[in-house]
């Protein structure tokens, strides 16, 4: 696996480096900002790009938007964004355009090295791997939109599709919510279902139900 | 020209001048006591009303002189002075007509004479632009322009001060807790065969993840990234997604305002929604917020059940001054039964 990383702070970006060497991901060039991002995203085509998203010159959302750009110019490339904050705007943007992996995590989740690793090779390999507070977030207490499919959902399948959209297999989740792998298997065909994906190849219907999803929070 | 004379005059030769209308009017007084006496003894047509004219008459010149130079030089002493002169001689004339007998209204040529050149002079100042506030007018409005300015600025210095600190607080110490953690994350991985310090080593990365988060909750507070990096609408949207309860927002703005101003209106929408949470948990709310030329109008209406008591705490009187140190406006309208309804208007010339 090939990663890019972008990040302005020499300490994290170096400490990511080492974390990622030592697991064997080879990281085959880093950037401080977001025209570097673009540049070596476009020399080296890795198969993952961790982007952080407040990057110089701006230190806004510098990041997020050269993501965005190095997605539509190179379809395929997993994005996994790396924030301080939790914020459901930027991840419906990223998922809006291109067809790789996309991820958002919280930074700290890095020090939980198997799961930031898993993390990785999710989204390097096109899956998602969402932040389960920007996954809270975008469930929440609130009562959805209405005429939003996601309303027909019930609160265990909300449950369900929650822990998909953080990435996570059916074994997984089976084992977080405390049920066989059978019932999860149940629930997950009832989204589909529910939100009217054809059946198709199961990993991409996970993506789009998990697109579905965000879309019905993001037009709240 | 007189001032520079008496201002150059001895001083009890000056003293002596402010003494003169007190004295005039005594001597006058004196003069005209004394006509009427010699009136009296001797009889016939009553002369000494002319005398109390006459005498009168310098008197009100005196008194009109010393009042308009109560102005500031310049134009407004100009207008105020042909103003007593007016005054005086139109009141001289009409006791002269009246004394002499009435008849032929001839004072009202006088009247007239004087409107015209007053009427005259004051549309040739302000063709001029002359600035004809008194000096302690000016003074005020002087004072509230600086004042304006000044706290204006302190507004600004203090929403990019907060926008620092987040910013230091995001590049230093979220950093090195972030770093912290993935350097526990290392060790941890290299303790595979010392279990209990491995669960020591977790325990430091969960406390490290929690300062973590408690930093962040601290730097959303101070100045939510989002409403830098995307304005107002975005973060607002943020504000309604984060709600507990629904919340339509809709938010159309053309341009930017002012950081400061854009804040107070994030403030005054995340105190209000949180306040809908609080006291009307059922209810749903609407966030419209309107950008025109020189104001911006935030609406945040509930259909809850009304009754917000504004003494009670509710935050709302911190909002209130926040608006009001930017000269915006604020109103509460809450009966019981229809809900609350929070408008507030701020100011954002730019």
């Amino acid at each position: 696996m090939r990663v890019v990383i972008a990040e302005d702070s020499v300490l994290l970006r170096e400490g990511l480096v080492a974390l990622l060497r030592e697991h064997e991901v080879e990281v085959v060039a880093q950037s401080e900002d977001g025209e570097g991002l673009l540049r070596i995203v476009g020399a080296h085509k890795p198969d993952l790009a961790i982007v952080d998203v407040r990057l110089p010159p701006s230190f806004t959302d510098e990041g997020i938007r050269a993501a965005v750009e190095a997605r539509r110019r190179h379809p395929g490339l997993g994005v996994l964004i790396l924030s301080q904050y939790v914020e459901p705007v930027y991840t419906a943007e990223l998922l809006a355009g291109g067809e790789g992996g996309v991820g958002y995590l919280l930074k700290e989740r890095v020090g939980d090295i198997p799961a930031f690793l898993d993390a990785v090779r999710r989204v390097a390999a096109g899956g998602t791997a969402l932040d389960r507070e920007v996954v809270a977030e975008l469930v929440g207490e609130r009562r959805a939109v209405p005429e939003s499919p996601i309303d027909s959902l019930s609160p265990r399948e909300r449950e369900v599709l929650s822990l998909m959209a953080e990435g996570r297999t059916n074994n997984a989740i089976a084992e977080s919510l405390v049920v066989t792998p059978g019932a999860v298997e149940k629930h997950v065909s009832n989204i589909f279902g529910k939100l009217s994906l054809a059946p198709a190849d199961d990993d991409h219907r996970r993506v789009l139900a998990v697109l579905a999803f965000l879309r019905a929070t993001d037009a709240a | 020209m007189t001032a520079r004379l008496f201002s150059a005059a001895p001083p009890w030769l000056a003293g002596l001048w402010r003494l003169v209308p007190r004295l005039f009017a005594q001597i006058a007084g004196a003069a005209g006591a004394l006509c009427f006496l010699v009136w009296a003894l001797t009889g016939g047509y009553f002369w000494p009303a002319w005398v109390w004219l006459s005498l009168a008459l310098v008197l009100g010149l005196i008194v009109a002189r010393r009042w308009s130079r109560l102005a500031p030089p310049g134009p407004r002493r100009n207008l105020e002075t042909i103003g007593a002169l007016a005054s005086v001689l139109c009141a001289y004339a009409f006791l002269n007509w009246a004394i002499s007998g009435g008849g032929y209204f001839w004072p009202v040529w006088v009247f007239l004479g004087f409107a015209v050149v007053l009427g005259a002079y004051f549309t040739y100042l302000r063709n001029q632009g002359a600035d004809l506030r008194s000096k302690g007018e000016r003074e005020l409005t002087e004072r509230v322009e600086t004042l304006t300015e000044t706290r204006r600025g302190a507004l600004d210095v203090q929403a990019a001060e907060l926008r620092r600190i987040e910013r230091d607080l995001h590049d230093g110490a979220q950093a090195r807790l972030v770093a912290l953690s993935m350097q526990l994350g290392r060790a941890e991985e290299g303790l595979a065969d010392r279990p209990e310090i491995a669960a020591l080593v977790r325990q430091a990365r969960a406390e490290a993840t929690a300062a973590n988060a408690e930093l962040r909750d601290l730097a959303r507070g101070i100045a939510p990234p989002v409403l830098t990096d995307r304005g107002l609408a975005a973060a607002v949207e943020a504000l309604g997604n984060r709600s507990p309860v629904p919340v339509k927002v809709d938010a159309a703005l053309g341009r930017r305002p002012a950081p400061v101003v854009e804040s107070a209106a994030y403030f005054v929408v995340a105190e209000s929604l949180t306040n809908v949470a609080k006291h009307a948990p059922e209810a749903s709310a609407a966030v419209t917020i309107r950008l025109d030329a020189d104001t911006l109008v935030v609406v945040v209406a509930d259909d809850g059940p009304g009754g917000a008591d504004l003494a009670a705490g509710t935050g709302l009187e911190g909002l209130r001054r926040r608006v009001a140190a930017l000269d915006g406006e604020m109103e509460v309208a809450s009966p019981a039964g229809e809900g609350t309804r929070i408008e507030v208007k701020l100011p954002c010339g730019s």
